[in-house]
C-alpha cells in the first residue's frame, strides 16, 4: 500500500484550524465514547461532542484541561457531575456518567444542549413578556435546587441555554455549592468562588455576582446570591446590558473595587436608560439587585411571584403603588369589561338623547 | 362554578339591570316596568346559559363576546316583536342595542370565569 | 515523553559565532516562520504569490544581513514578537523605497481566503493594531501544524505504519464540513479493519503529531518559559 492515499498538498486553513483543536484533544480509547468536536470552553475544563456507541446518541463531555489536572480540580469536576446528577429537573442539564479518561482526566458526560444561549436570544429581539416569561422558566430549576440545598452561585445569561419550543436550561454548575458534598477540609476558598481573589479586585464577568460573592465573602453567599444574578439577567432583558453604573461600556465585563467593603458601585436604574419601562418592573429590578441580601427577596419563588403578578396586572410587592397608578392599572387590566359597560351607558343615554329629539 | 352557572347569574343581574335602566332611555314605560324587568332578567338568563355553554367547548373571548352579542341581539329582537301594549309602540331600537351589548358583557364574563368540565379544581 | 531535551534551541543557534550555523539555523527558522511571513506581505502589499515569496525571501535574507535575529534578546520577549517587529520595519522601508503598498494596507486588515473581484486577496478590516499580532500568532500555529503535518509524512511514508498515516489524512486533514467527516465505522469498512484498530491507528498518529509539534516548538522558542508558555496556549495544557 505504499503511496496511495498519502497526499503530498498542504492541508486547507479549514483543515488546519480543526487540526489545531484535535491536537489537543483528549484520547478516548478504550472509553464507549468517540469524539466528534469541540463545543465550548469553561473555567474548569473544556466541552466536546462525543458520539455514545452504546447508546448511539451524541452527549456533551466536561473534561479537565490538563492545566488543572491535579487532584483537587479532578474531585471538584466530580462534586459537579454529582451535584448536578441529584438535581433531576427538566430545567437541569441531566447527567449521564462519570469517569476517567485514559490519560488520568476525570470527566462526565451530560446531554447535549441544543439550542441558543440566552444572551443571544435576548440580544435578538423578544418582546418584553415573552423575556419576562422566561426569566420565570430559569427561575424554575434554580428554586428547585435551592429547595435541594444547591446554590448555582455564577448564574449569568451565557450560562442559559434556551431550546427551540422556549424549554430552558441552566447550565454550568461548576461551582455550586452542595450542602450534601461539603468541600475539601479547610472549606471552599475564595478561589471557588467564581472570579474573587484576594486583593479586592475582580477579574471575568462579576455583572451577575452579589457583592458578597465579588468581596469573596464565601459565608454571607446563600440562596439570595442566586437571587442577585437572576436580578441582574432581568435588567439585562430589561436594559440590555448588565447592571453597572452609568459609565460602563455596553460590553462591560469587569468591574473594580478599590480595597475591600467599599460597596458596590451605584446601579444605573433601568428607568434612566429606557424610561419607557413600567415603573413595577424597575422595582422589582432593584430589589433583586439590592446590594444588601436582606433587602432581596428571599427566595427566587418571592422574585418569581412578583414578575406573575407583573404579567397578570397585579400589584407588585416590590413597588407600592399610588392611587393613580392602581386606577390604571386596574383600568388596563379590565379594559375589556370596561368598554363594554362603557359602550352600554353610552348606548343607554344616547337613545335617551334620540328619543328627546 | 362552572361556566353555565356564570351565565346564569350574570345574564339574570345583567338583564334585570338592563331592564331598570328601560327608565333611563325611555322614562315613558313607567308603569310597566316590572314586567320589563322581569322580562329582561328571563332573557339574560337565557342568553347567559347559551354563552355559558359556548364558553365550555369554545375558549376564545373575542367569540365569547360575540356569541354572547349575537343572543342579547337575537333575544331582544324577540321582544321587540310585541309592541308597547299601551301605545303600540315597537321599540326596536331602544331594546335590541342595549340587548345586544348586555349580552356582550354576559359573553365576556363566561369567558372569563367560571370553570370548564376538562379544568381541575383548585 | 520525559526524555531530557537535547535539541539546541534554533532561535539561539541563530546568534552563533559560527557563520555555518547560523546560516543553517536562520534557514530552518525561515521554513518555521515562512508562513505567517508569508500571508503578513501578501497582504500588506497587496500581493501576488509569487511577489509575496520574493519578499518573504528578501525579508530572510536582510534578516541573515543586518543580523537582527542574532540582536534578539530572549528576556524581551517572544521570539514571535521580535520577529514581527522586524517585519513590520521591514515593510515600512519597503514602503520608503517606493513599493506601493494595497488599498487600505496601511490600515490593520486581515486576509481571509478566497479573492475579490479584481482578483485580489479578500480582506476584513481589523480594529486594531493588536490583531496583526493575533493573525500573525494564528498563522504562524496553522504553519507549525503544517510543518508537523509535513514531517509526519516524510516520518511514515513507506514504514508499517502507513495506514496509520492514510486514516489520519482521510479523517482528520480531510477538508470537510463536520458533518460531511467519515465516521470511523465508515473507516473500518474502506480500510478492511476492525473499527478500534481505525482508533487505535488515529490515536498513534495524533500522539506522534504532537510529538512533532512540541518538538518544533522547541526548537523555535529561546527558554523552557517560552517553550512551556506557548505550548499552553497551543494545545491547552503543560507539556509533560
Amino acid at each position: 500500500m505504499s503511496g496511495s492515499g498519502v497526499r503530498g498538498v498542504e492541508p486547507s486553513d479549514r483543515a488546519l484550524e480543526r487540526l489545531r483543536e484535535v491536537v489537543q484533544w483528549p484520547d478516548l480509547a478504550g472509553t464507549r465514547y468517540e469524539l466528534v468536536g469541540e463545543v465550548a470552553r469553561g473555567g474548569m475544563g473544556v466541552v466536546y461532542r462525543a458520539r455514545d456507541r452504546e447508546l448511539e446518541r451524541d452527549v456533551a463531555l466536561k473534561v479537565i484541561a490538563l492545566e488543572a489536572a491535579d487532584g483537587s480540580t479532578a474531585e471538584r469536576l466530580r462534586r459537579e457531575a454529582r451535584t448536578i446528577a441529584r438535581l433531576e429537573h427538566p430545567g437541569i442539564v441531566p447527567v449521564h456518567d462519570v469517569g476517567t479518561l485514559p490519560d488520568g482526566r476525570v470527566f462526565y458526560a451530560m446531554k447535549l444542549v441544543s439550542g441558543r444561549r440566552l444572551d443571544e436570544l435576548l440580544r435578538s429581539g423578544l418582546p418584553l413578556r415573552e423575556r419576562l416569561r422566561l426569566l420565570l422558566r430559569i427561575a424554575e430549576p434554580v428554586a428547585f435546587a435551592h429547595a435541594h440545598g444547591v446554590i448555582h452561585r455564577d448564574l449569568k445569561p451565557e450560562n442559559v441555554m434556551v431550546g427551540p419550543f422556549g424549554e430552558v436550561l441552566v447550565m454550568d454548575w461548576g461551582v455550586a455549592k452542595d450542602r450534601d458534598q461539603p468541600a475539601a477540609p479547610g472549606g471552599s476558598t475564595p478561589a471557588e468562588v467564581p472570579g474573587a481573589t484576594a486583593h479586592g479586585t475582580i477579574v471575568g464577568t462579576p455583572a451577575y455576582m452579589s457583592p458578597e460573592q465579588a468581596r469573596g465573602d464565601v459565608e454571607h453567599v446563600d440562596a439570595r446570591s442566586d437571587v442577585y444574578a437572576l436580578g441582574a439577567i432581568l435588567y439585562f432583558m430589561l436594559v440590555g446590558r448588565a447592571p453597572g453604573p452609568a459609565s460602563a461600556s455596553p460590553d462591560a465585563v469587569t468591574r473594580t473595587w478599590v480595597g475591600p467593603r467599599t460597596g458596590s458601585p451605584r446601579l444605573q436604574p433601568p428607568r434612566e436608560i429606557d424610561p419607557e419601562l413600567p415603573r413595577p418592573l424597575e422595582a422589582i429590578g432593584l430589589k433583586a439587585l439590592a446590594a444588601e441580601p436582606a433587602a432581596r427577596y428571599p427566595g427566587v419563588a418571592e422574585l418569581s411571584a412578583d414578575v406573575a403578578r407583573f404579567l397578570e396586572g397585579e400589584p407588585v410587592l416590590a413597588y407600592p403603588e399610588g392611587l393613580a397608578e392602581r386606577a390604571l392599572r386596574l383600568a388596563t387590566r379590565y379594559r375589556t369589561p370596561i368598554l363594554l359597560v362603557l359602550a352600554y351607558v353610552v348606548m343607554r343615554v344616547a337613545l335617551l338623547l334620540v328619543a328627546r329629539v | 362554578m362552572n361556566k353555565p352557572l356564570v351565565g346564569l347569574i350574570v345574564g339574570g343581574v345583567v338583564g334585570a339591570f338592563d331592564g331598570l335602566s328601560a327608565l333611563v332611555s325611555a322614562p315613558e314605560v313607567a308603569p310597566q316596568i316590572a314586567t320589563i324587568v322581569v322580562g329582561s332578567t328571563f332573557k339574560g338568563v337565557v342568553v347567559g346559559l347559551i354563552a355559558g355553554f359556548f364558553a365550555r367547548k369554545v375558549r376564545s373571548l373575542a367569540l365569547g363576546i360575540a356569541v354572547g352579542l349575537a343572543a342579547g341581539l337575537l333575544f331582544a329582537y324577540l321582544v321587540a316583536l310585541s309592541p308597547d301594549p299601551a301605545t303600540g309602540k315597537h321599540y326596536y331600537w331602544e331594546i335590541m342595542l342595549p340587548g345586544s351589548l348586555a349580552g356582550a358583557i354576559v359573553g365576556y364574563a363566561t369567558q372569563r370565569y367560571g370553570r370548564r368540565p376538562d379544568e381541575a379544581r383548585a | 515523553m520525559a526524555f531530557p531535551n537535547t535539541r539546541r534551541s534554533l532561535v539561539l543557534a541563530v546568534q552563533s559565532e559560527d557563520a555555518q550555523e547560523r546560516a543553517r539555523a536562520l534557514e530552518a527558522v525561515a521554513v518555521a516562520y515562512w508562513r505567517p511571513v508569508f500571508r503578513h506581505l501578501r497582504f500588506r502589499f497587496g500581493a501576488r504569490d509569487e511577489e509575496a515569496e520574493d519578499l518573504a525571501q528578501g525579508f530572510f535574507a536582510a534578516a541573515l544581513e543586518k543580523g537582527w535575529l542574532a540582536r534578539y534578546e530572549p528576556a524581551r520577549g517572544r521570539f514571535r514578537s521580535y520577529l514581527l517587529a522586524c517585519l513590520q520595519a521591514y515593510v515600512a522601508n519597503e514602503r520608503r523605497a517606493g513599493r506601493r503598498l494595497k488599498r487600505g494596507g496601511g490600515a490593520a486588515t486581515v486576509p481571509i481566503d478566497g479573492v475579490d473581484a479584481d482578483g485580489e486577496p479578500s480582506e476584513l478590516p481589523l480594529a486594531a493594531a493588536t490583531d496583526l499580532e493575533a493573525e500573525f500568532q494564528r498563522e504562524w500555529v496553522l504553519g507549525l501544524l503544517a510543518l508537523a503535518v509535513r514531517k509526519l509524512r516524510e516520518r511514515c511514508a513507506g514504514t508499517s505504519r502507513e495506514l496509520a498515516l492514510v486514516l489520519f489524512e482521510r479523517y482528520d486533514l480531510e477538508d470537510c464540513e463536520p458533518s460531511e467527516r467519515p465516521r470511523y465505522q465508515d473507516l473500518a469498512r474502506e480500510f478492511d479493519v476492525p473499527v478500534t484498530q481505525v482508533t487505535n491507528h488515529l490515536h498513534w498518529a495524533r500522539q506522534r503529531l504532537r510529538e512533532i509539534l512540541l518538538e518544533t516548538l522547541r526548537e523555535t522558542t529561546a527558554s523552557e518559559e517560552e517553550f512551556r508558555s506557548e505550548a499552553r496556549a497551543l494545545f491547552g495544557s503543560e507539556p509533560s
